[in-house]
């Protein structure tokens, strides 16, 4: 009687822990999702692309950061500059929003959120939409949309864990440990209650790393100590049988130490310093159900960064670098849904202020401030089973620019139980940032130039004039004051088809025509001969491709999935002068002749190929998982000077990245995992600068509640 | 026994022809750094000329080279000396990224000079409605400077300057006759450092032009 027992207690603790495993195929129609519509869809029903990354997906790879498990994904390159962008469906980082719990992390450096910011320990799941998502988003959502949902759950928990890894890219192998090994270690703890009915959720992780970082354009490896904590307590409290209150603060701290030995032009300059990343934020949710048809809610939600990079330099000691880039982003917006028989309405409008004072801009004092009002509203038609029509509008207004108009229509429609299409088009538009509109940079050290931000340019260029300091202002001058948003337009055409229970087919093909592009011109000249650049909408793109998904699980225990994304970019004005013969490249004995068509690469760091695989085998105590991830060769450097990449230029090489990982549960409380990241210590110093080499590690969890 | 002879035969060929080029003896190779001239037809290559090479870094990290130019003459294919520097016995000068023909502010000559978007081969004669400028030293020059404005692309990221393609500096020379030249390289060896070079190789390489050109000697405007 007692072993039936054991056994039916640990089923049942497996089946909690493995609580977030894929559904079989044929429910995975019907997992809810929310960021697609803002409102809970079955992923059956919903009509733009949607990828969902599971806790067990995220778990078993033994992920630490949000950038590792994205980093796995097809059609997700993690770029690198400024920390780990995402790159979407060939877009810049600048051009994806990304959300935690639905509202927005900030402070972009260079338009780059580092993925490193977030903590993967307490993710339940993360939803990505792909294609413009203004419609219900606004700003960022060109690309698409990342919401990280974290573990709400309600059911008591207390888990602590501890990992270690260790590695030397340098070498073949090191001992734990030792001194030449760089390592990894990272503790958490997690507790979840309910007291009376109080819901609390605490999650605390502290990572201590030896990362490496390398400066561009050299092979100096520089060691990076970093020490990163993050910290969410989530309070859910039933105000009435109708009404809930969620209050959640998460903050997150990174402090990066840094030893710099700057080459300028072979004059060695040696700094030392560290860098910090801090964020903070509280968000306050009121859920109110009107009635059956009706529910409502006001979100409130605070956010401050502050990044901030000190720097003493060894050769001058009583010198110091500074900056600094302190933003704040308050929001007030109000949702409503309402559900009839066949048709649901939602609409919400809502006010924000974004604020960031910048030691980048004239001054760290010098508060800048955007102010936006918006309004939404989105209408779904449900006509007859199977079929649901979507068409969504939203407005938002700017204090600083022009307003943007975002519409979106999208169709999804069962063909049969186990076939559906769907199709979406939609605008998307990406606000000027900050440093667009208020950078104040002059280089005295190459020449004197300047680059100052399109609303400041043209009080210093008009200042600088009437002292006689411009010798000349260029056509572009007189565009200054017309800065708009940066806007996409986006259609995806896709589909999901299931055979038989075992096996998911998925495929999307997209198309963006991006326009307004914000880019540096050179503006005025002064008298002296010195350029001042600033910002206009000047370029014109599109990015275009195909990506498709296959799962397979027909093996008991064996789960197999591949990923695939084909993409083209092109850069339309640069495609246009050379389709109309005006650009040249050189050939084999560097002399110059036309370019073809078909050698136009299209936008750099993008790759035409990108594809993963992934098995798994899992018998829901002990599993191993096996992760290939493969991207083709991305132009990397224009090396023939045509100002434009071609097939002659430098590209970095294709590469395929293997992690391993595996683990086991020795009782029903204690839990073993195990890898090893970057399997074969694949690393490209000059164009992969973030990817860290071989790594293994080990890590135990421990639940202290005994389920 | 058939399927193990194969690899064997193919691997001594394989052996066999390493060997027979590693024992060619090489003739006397030129020294790929050295400036030379070598004609070709109607052709002329000129490999590192240097112009103004880098001597030190200013305190603000500035390489700086001596001021000196290298004067070219067309008509005699040479490196001219500086001591003929204020004379019409040179045709095109330069120095870092400057470039300037033998006029008004630069020598006493009848230079002129455009920048004609196209091939080398493909200009077979100045065109009809050519104007040629000239220098306006130290404002302007007959050839402009700057990155993206004349004749290369400067690379802020790498430190890197390539000569743009397809660009071809039309030459009136001091006796008014016509060339066109074809920029080809700015570094040493006449191949531009990788982007991943260190900036001291970046800086001691540069300013040594690779160019190529064709001299009209009859005063023609026919290549």
């Amino acid at each position: 009687m007692k072993k039936i027992i054991t056994t039916v207690c640990l089923l049942v603790t497996v089946s909690q822990l493995f609580a977030q495993q894929d559904t079989l195929f044929s429910k995975e129609l019907s997992e809810v999702v929310v960021t697609a519509t803002r409102t809970e869809r079955k992923l059956g029903n919903v009509a733009v692309p949607v990828s969902i990354i599971s806790q067990q997906t995220i778990r078993q790879a033994g992920s630490q950061r949000l950038k590792d498990i994205l980093g796995e994904q097809a059609g997700i390159f993690i770029t690198n500059g400024f920390g780990a962008g995402l790159q979407m469906q060939g877009f810049n980082p600048d051009y994806t929003l990304i959300l935690v719990d639905g509202e927005p992390v900030v402070g972009r450096t260079a338009g780059v959120l580092d993925l490193n910011r977030i903590s993967a320990g307490n993710i339940k799941k993360i939803e990505i939409v792909k294609g413009p998502s203004s419609s219900l988003y606004g700003s960022e959502a060109m690309a698409g949309v990342v919401n990280i949902i974290t573990d709400k759950s309600a059911a008591s928990k207390l888990e602590a864990s501890i990992r270690y890894g260790f590695g030397n890219p340098d070498k073949g192998f090191v001992l734990p440990f030792s001194s030449s090994a760089f390592q990894n270690t990272e503790a958490t703890l997690q507790a979840a209650t309910t007291i009376h009915k109080l819901g609390i959720r605490f999650f605390s992780n502290a990572n201590f790393a030896d990362l490496i970082s390398i400066r561009p354009y050299s092979n100096d490896r520089i060691p990076q100590p970093v020490t990163r904590l993050s910290n969410q307590l989530q309070l859910t409290y039933p105000l009435t049988i109708k009404t809930n209150l969620t209050v959640s603060a998460r903050m997150s701290d990174d402090n990066l130490k840094q030893a710099f030995a700057v080459s300028n032009n072979g004059a060695i300059t040696n700094s030392y310093g560290n860098e910090i990343n801090r964020d903070a934020s509280l968000n306050a949710v009121i859920a109110h159900k009107v009635n059956a048809r009706v529910s409502t809610s006001l979100r409130l939600y605070a956010i401050k960064y502050l990044g901030r990079q000190e720097l003493h330099f060894v050769e001058k000691p009583d010198s110091v670098y500074l900056d600094e880039f302190r933003q704040r982003f308050f929001r007030a917006e109000n949702q409503t849904d309402v559900n009839w028989k066949k048709s649901s309405l939602t609409f919400g409008a809502g006010y924000a202020i974004d604020e960031v004072n910048s030691t980048r801009y004239d001054d760290l004092k010098s508060r800048k401030q955007n102010n936006i009002f918006f309004g939404y509203a989105q209408q779904e038609w449900r006509p007859f089973s199977g079929l649901t029509v979507i068409a969504g509008l939203r407005y938002d207004n700017n204090k600083l620019f022009d307003g943007a108009i975002s519409p979106k229509f999208a169709v999804n429609y069962k063909i049969s139980p186990r076939f559906k299409i769907n199709f979406s088009a939609g605008r998307g538009f990406k606000a000027p940032d900050f440093r667009q509109l208020f950078l104040n940079f002059t280089n005295t050290a190459a020449g004197g130039y300047s680059v100052f931000g399109t609303i400041d340019a043209q009080t210093i260029i008009a200042k600088l004039k009437t002292e006689g300091q411009i010798s000349e202002v260029t056509d572009d001058y007189y565009k200054l004051s017309q800065l708009k948003p940066e806007f996409s337009t986006g259609l995806n055409l896709g589909g999901l088809y299931t055979p038989d229970d075992n096996t998911s087919i998925r495929l999307n093909f997209f198309r963006n025509d991006i326009e307004n592009l914000i880019d540096s011109r050179e503006v005025a000249t002064r008298i002296n001969g010195t350029q001042i650049f600033s910002y206009i909408n000047v370029n014109k793109a599109w990015t275009e491709g195909g990506e498709t998904e296959i799962a397979y699980r027909g093996i008991k225990n064996l789960q197999l999935s591949a990923g695939y994304q084909f993409l083209l970019t092109a850069d339309k004005d640069e495609r246009k002068a050379v389709r109309e013969k005006t650009i040249y490249t050189r050939d084999e004995n560097g002399f110059s002749r036309l370019l073809k068509l078909n050698e136009y690469s299209g936008l750099p760091n993008r790759s035409r190929h990108m594809a993963n695989l992934k098995i798994t085998w899992d018998n829901k105590k002990t599993f191993f998982t096996t992760r290939f991830i493969y991207r083709a060769p991305w132009a990397v450097g224009d090396a023939d000077g045509n100002g434009l990449y071609n097939k002659q230029d430098e590209f970095a090489k294709g590469f395929l990245q293997v992690n391993v990982s595996g683990g086991t549960m020795f009782t029903n409380m204690l839990r073993m995992q195990a890898g090893v990241d970057n399997l074969f210590n694949y690393q490209d110093i000059s164009n992969l600068p973030n990817l860290q080499g071989r790594m293994i590690y080990i890590g135990f969890y421990y639940n202290f509640i005994k389920p | 026994m058939k399927k193990f002879i194969t690899p064997f035969v193919v691997l001594s060929v394989m052996v066999s022809a390493c060997s027979k080029k590693d024992t060619t003896p090489n003739p006397t190779p030129a020294d790929p750094n050295a400036f030379s001239v070598s004609v070709s037809g109607k052709i002329v290559s000129v490999k590192n000329l240097p112009a103004d090479t880098i001597i030190g870094v200013s305190a603000g990290g500035q390489p700086y080279g001596a001021g000196k130019y290298a004067f070219f003459n067309f008509s005699t294919n040479s490196w001219v000396n500086n001591a003929d520097s204020a004379t019409a016995n040179w045709d095109i000068a330069f120095s870092g990224t400057t470039i300037r023909v033998n006029n008004v502010t630069s020598g006493p000559g009848n230079g002129g000079a455009f920048v004609f978007n196209g091939t080398f081969d493909g200009l077979s004669s100045v065109p009809v409605d050519s104007v040629f400028k000239t220098d306006n030293h130290p404002v302007s020059y007959a050839i402009p400077k700057g990155s993206g404005k004349g004749w290369y692309n400067y690379d802020g990221a790498t430190n890197l300057l390539t000569p743009v393609p397809g660009r071809v500096l039309v030459i009136r020379t001091a006796s008014g006759k016509y060339a066109k030249v074809e920029i080809l390289n700015y570094y040493r060896g006449g191949s531009t450092p990788s982007a991943s070079a260190s900036d001291a190789v970046k800086t001691s390489e540069q300013r040594y032009y690779t160019f190529r050109y064709t001299f009209q000697g009859n005063g023609t405007t026919s290549f």
